[in-house]
């Protein structure tokens, strides 16, 4: 009886997870903890929806809507990239607030806050194995997974990902051994705005597909990459399927359902608190 | 060769006649006594309610300032302690017969007893961590409002009317019955959070406060205890916006908890940065801009959502070009015209 909650939980977290990668590696390269995160997903899923609802093909519809969350993330980067990299983390991260409110206001203003349903093809096709589990769900699953892996190695074993990890740990050192800063920070805006795109679309299939509700639900994302202490990727991974799954069980039983929308935060605050009581962690990206 | 160097020590009375009645505090005297008496005749009803919201939450907007300008803490979860001084508010004054100011001064204790516990293992916390941990608790605090409800009346701790029992609005204050008269008795109230907040700033907890945000070791090196001004500061900037929450609880005498979302503070501060967080003008211009400027796109038959779009890219302005804010811009224009002045007449 618990097992449907249990699948649920999984899907949502890996969906966090899922999202908290594309965070991560924007932040571990420019040192950028983007807050507008979700309203790049949410336009993404938006425009998915419009774009539909226009009788366009599914699948073309997607990928517009990933592709405009992609071309946004790049525009920010590009505009506020070469002020943002001499500012302080809190700086950087306050800059990226004003992303988030004015992709909210473009979006409450083109559609307001309706329910609105975002059926994904791989909706309806489902099989049995204890509960009805659809191809969506798994493909959430799968996609996590592939993405943190697929991430982790490109990072460690590529030319660029070599980049990338030789930027977050000092930008200036980076630059005099001639890595090209520049394209190497603008290609961590773009692979995370395409992450954000395609986490917000799935979001909004296993969620609410409000403007509102998926802007801000980069606040229980921003909780995965607590988890992970801001650099590791399985460790994301895995705080957002704990999150997702405490998440879930707590909203079947109905003493706890009403707090269980709290999960996230109560994970995160004592999973901050706890490592600064230690000090191994400093978010600070080290120079 | 030594210089002498007039130093004045905070333990010195820096009180005189010609400090107190500086022209900045004539024209601030001014400007207060003249909103209070001409505004509700000149605006008319609707924008005196309007106004009155405004001055409510420039009250929580002057607690960012302080936080953000004096100390660089970036705290996300203001709003939330607004809901705190409400729910305080409501519920005592619907389980007592107390004046309400009586209430107020508890809701402001009350929301300061619960900002500085909810800061203290946050004591450690500072940048983004700080920014990352206040979000959180707005959004636990969110869900813990929606579960609660505000009181209205019934019975309980929690004093939630259910079923068929009527909802009853918490009266207001016997000064301020009319709207007119409510507007006036915020605006006095939140003259007294300012000053208070102000007087904080001028004197020896201000300085405190900025040798802490300057560099924390430098300020131990000083001789300040770091965490006995830290926690001063979470204090008065709950208990400044405790009372504002008491206020908005007044207002209608009724809340609800969709008031209170995570996004609501996260507004709040965009205001206060494009306000100007260095200046308690700016937190005046933050309280407009939050709460002012949405009806006013509705008058003007523009989409009351579009404030969204006005505030991030104002925010963004604001980090990029003009760290003070609009007040700051304004100050510079009253210093500019000033210089001019007195140009002129010594010529």
């Amino acid at each position: 009886m618990i097992l449907p909650f249990v699948v649920a939980g999984l899907v949502l977290g890996a969906l966090y997870a899922l999202s908290g990668v594309g965070m991560l590696v924007l932040y571990r390269t420019t040192g950028v903890l983007n807050f507008g995160y979700g309203a790049l997903g949410a336009m993404s899923a938006m425009l998915a929806w419009q774009f539909a609802e226009l009788r366009m093909q599914p699948v073309l519809a997607y990928a517009l809507g990933i592709l405009v969350a992609t071309a946004l993330s790049l525009l920010f980067g590009f505009l506020a990239g070469p002020f943002l990299a001499t500012v302080t983390t809190l700086t950087k991260a306050t800059a990226t607030l004003g992303l988030a409110l004015i992709l909210l206001g473009v979006m409450l203003f083109a559609w307001n806050d309706k329910a609105r349903f975002l059926r994904l093809a791989t909706d309806t096709i489902g099989f049995q194995l204890g509960t009805r589990i659809t191809v969506t769900q798994i493909i959430c699953l799968g996609l996590a997974t592939v993405i943190v892996i697929g991430t982790s190695l490109y990072l460690r074993h590529s030319p660029t990902g070599t980049s990338m990890r030789a930027l977050a740990s000092d930008r200036e050192l980076a630059s005099m051994l001639g890595i090209r800063v520049r394209r190497v920070e603008l290609l961590a805006w773009a692979v995370s705005g395409a992450l954000g795109g395609i986490s917000g679309i799935l979001l909004s299939s296993q969620t609410r597909l409000e403007p509102l509700f998926l802007t801000f639900i980069v606040i229980p994302v921003l909780a995965a990459v607590v988890v992970g202490r801001f650099k590791s990727l399985v460790g994301t991974l895995v705080g957002g399927l704990v999150i997702g799954v405490v998440q879930a069980v707590a909203s079947a039983f109905p003493s706890t359902s009403p707090f269980s929308n709290a999960t996230p935060f109560v994970v995160a605050t004592i999973v901050i608190l706890y490592l600064q009581r230690r000090k191994v962690v400093t978010i600070e990206v080290s120079r | 060769m030594t210089a002498t160097v007039n130093q004045r020590s905070s333990r010195v009375a820096a009180w005189s006649p010609a400090k107190l009645f500086s022209a900045r505090n004539i024209v601030v005297l001014v400007v207060v006594v003249g909103v209070l008496i001409f505004t509700p005749s000149v605006v008319g009803a609707y924008w005196t309610r309007i106004f009155t919201i405004c001055t409510i939450f420039s009250i929580a907007a002057a607690g960012i300032a302080l936080l953000y300008g004096r100390l660089g803490l970036v705290s996300l979860g203001q709003v939330s302690l607004i809901g705190v001084g409400g729910w305080i508010t409501l519920r005592i004054g619907h389980a007592t017969s107390l004046p309400f100011e009586v209430v107020l001064v508890i809701a402001a204790i009350g929301t300061g007893i619960i900002g500085v516990l909810v800061g203290l293992p946050a004591l450690r916390l500072s940048g983004l961590n700080l920014a990352i941990v206040t979000l959180m608790l707005a959004g636990a605090f969110e869900v813990i409002f929606n579960v609660t409800g505000f009181p209205n009346g019934g019975d309980g701790f929690l004093g939630r009317a259910q079923g068929g029992v009527l909802q009853q609005p918490l009266a207001r204050p016997s000064l301020g019955t009319t709207d007119p008269d409510y507007f006036r008795y915020v605006v006095v109230v939140a003259a007294i959070m300012f000053l208070v907040i102000g007087l904080h700033l001028s004197n020896r907890p201000g300085r405190a406060w900025a040798a802490i945000r300057q560099s924390e070791a430098g300020a131990l090196a000083a001789g300040i205890g770091t965490v006995r001004y830290r926690l001063w500061a979470l204090a008065v900037v709950s208990a400044t916006t405790g009372v504002a929450g008491g206020l908005l609880a007044g207002n209608a005498g009724l809340l609800d908890p969709i008031s209170f979302k995570a996004p609501a503070s996260i507004l709040l501060f965009a205001t206060v940065l494009i306000g100007g967080a260095y200046s308690l003008v700016g937190a005046v211009i933050a309280g407009f801009l939050s709460q002012g400027v949405p009806p006013l796109l509705n008058a003007w038959g523009l989409d009351g959502n579009l404030i969204f779009v006005l505030l991030g890219f104002g925010m963004i302005q604001a980090i990029t070009t003009a760290p003070q804010g609009i007040a700051g811009q304004l100050q510079g224009l009253v210093r500019r015209i000033a210089g001019a002045i007195a140009k002129r007449r010594s010529r």
